[in-house]
């Protein structure tokens, strides 16, 4: 697939998530179902990623989407994608429940091995839709070509629910340094995403 | 134009990684520039886009139906009018204004990103006020039932059925106002005076209490006070001689220190 294709598959993807949302916001069920099935996935990959049970991540996911259902009105498109709408929410509430439980150190000792950074070829799902491979892979690749200590710094920032004092002391590193890292790493992702998505 | 500063709190803001003052003061910021707002979302886009980096799992079996199921017994809320920045860029403008519509950007923005969190500490805060509510409830009926314990030990109390309770009447002509309540404790051999409005006196005079025994040829003396401006005072007194029964009590004016017997005017008296 060139890079041309799938750029025009993930805008598709997008034009037409926006849409289902819209739909949604009308209360048709159908476009419910419909955005579940694009979404699913990889919202449950984020919410297990973050805390590591299966019983948690599908209440997460679930909330989610009832979330979606409810409020898909106040969704502004101007401030960003369907898709960056729902993995925030997912995010949020699945942060919400590890600072709950009071489990963080637990999770993040059982999760230690997935904060090192992560391998470009990830085991794709055959079944998994063509936009979702391609954005993956694109995000890996982005992640990748950052440098491992920037690639740490906001794999801790994005999944650990840490704060930026935790993660400062998690990598043993100053906190300006830590927070020069993110923000030199999220920019070079955005830069770098920007040409591939 | 956006400082390295701006773009380092944008990115931590976009990873929800700033907290209290800094994070009130960067969202500040971010309602008075439209292009810090727009880093903003782009960030906060990149941001959510690395949730695709983490390894790939199918949702379980059933999901789906059973979040449709939930679905049909709700509806969605009504489609609410999209917030638009552009709304508050003439009062960032308005320099008199400026505050306001930062604070009132802020608040907006805060609800919008933390919408779920809001519904939960909603929840959360009706539940605390509840609580607060029942708690007060218990609260109030104890004090009542305490009073009313109170109230009832004072009227069986031996203490307060002994204690005699005059209001003096006022005897001259530039007193009219005044009020003054004897109480006093034959037991004790003591009592308390308080007055509102009576004259204030010169430094040169006093006002004399006395108490009425018809045991003694002469009211006995129970000690002076003096009035300031308000005219205000609650005086406590001791008669020289013991005292069988107070059948009356009288305030008179009499020379500084008082005086033995008395000589001047009463000016208050009261069986």
């Amino acid at each position: 697939m060139t890079g041309t294709q799938s750029n025009l598959t993930g805008e598709d993807q997008g034009r037409g998530q926006a849409e289902l949302l819209a739909a949604i916001a009308r209360g048709e069920k159908a476009a419910l179902a419909g955005l579940y099935d694009s979404l699913s996935r990889p919202l449950y990959s984020l919410a297990y990623r973050i805390l590591g049970d299966d019983a948690e991540a599908k209440d997460v996911v679930q909330d989610v989407f009832l979330q979606i259902w409810r409020k898909a009105g106040t969704f502004d498109p101007v401030r960003g994608s369907v898709f960056g709408w729902a993995a925030t929410l997912t995010r949020h509430r699945a942060v919400d429940r590890v600072r709950m439980r009071k489990r963080r150190a637990e999770i993040l000792a059982e999760s230690a091995a997935d904060l090192q950074p992560s391998p470009l070829s990830g085991n794709l799902d055959s079944s998994a839709s063509l936009w979702h491979q391609e954005k993956a892979r694109a995000v890996r690749s982005a992640l990748g070509q950052l440098a491992p200590e920037q690639q740490k710094a906001i794999e801790l920032a994005f999944f650990s629910g840490l704060t930026q004092l935790q993660i400062s002391a998690k990598l043993n590193e100053p906190l300006g340094t830590v927070k020069a890292r993110i923000r030199r790493g999220l920019l070079k992702l955005k830069e770098t995403l920007s040409s591939k998505l | 134009m956006i400082t390295e500063k701006h773009e380092e709190l944008a990115a931590l803001y976009a990873f929800d990684l700033l907290e209290g003052a800094e994070r009130a003061e960067f969202e500040s910021a971010l309602a008075a520039s439209s292009e810090l707002r727009t880093l903003v979302h782009s960030l906060r886009e990149t941001a959510a886009s690395v949730a695709l980096s983490a390894p790939q799992m199918e949702p379980p079996a059933g999901l789906k139906e059973r979040i449709m199921s939930i679905a049909t017994e709700t509806h969605p809320e009504e489609k609410q009018e999209a917030f638009s920045w552009f709304k508050l860029v003439p009062w960032a403008i308005a320099a008199g204004l400026a505050l306001v519509a930062i604070r009132l950007g802020t608040q907006n923005f805060s609800l919008r990103t933390e919408n779920s969190n809001l519904l939960t500490e909603r929840k959360l805060a009706e539940t605390a006020y509840k609580m607060a509510q029942d708690k007060l409830t218990e609260r109030s009926l104890l004090a009542e039932k305490m009073i009313t314990d109170l109230g009832n030990k004072l009227r069986n109390s031996e203490d307060l059925a002994r204690l005699k309770i005059t209001a003096l009447a006022s005897l001259a002509g530039n007193t009219k106002a005044s009020q003054v309540i004897a109480v006093w404790d034959p037991a004790q051999q003591s009592g308390l005076l308080a007055m509102d409005k009576l004259p204030p006196i010169g430094d040169t005079q006093d006002y004399q209490i006395w108490v009425v025994d018809p045991a003694y040829k002469d009211p006995v003396n129970a000690g002076i006070f003096h009035v300031w401006s308000d005219g205000r005072a609650a005086v406590p007194f001791k008669p020289d001689e013991p005292v069988a029964h107070a059948a009356a009590f009288a305030v008179s004016l009499e020379k500084k220190g008082g005086v033995a017997k008395a000589e001047g005017t009463i000016v208050m008296l009261g069986k």
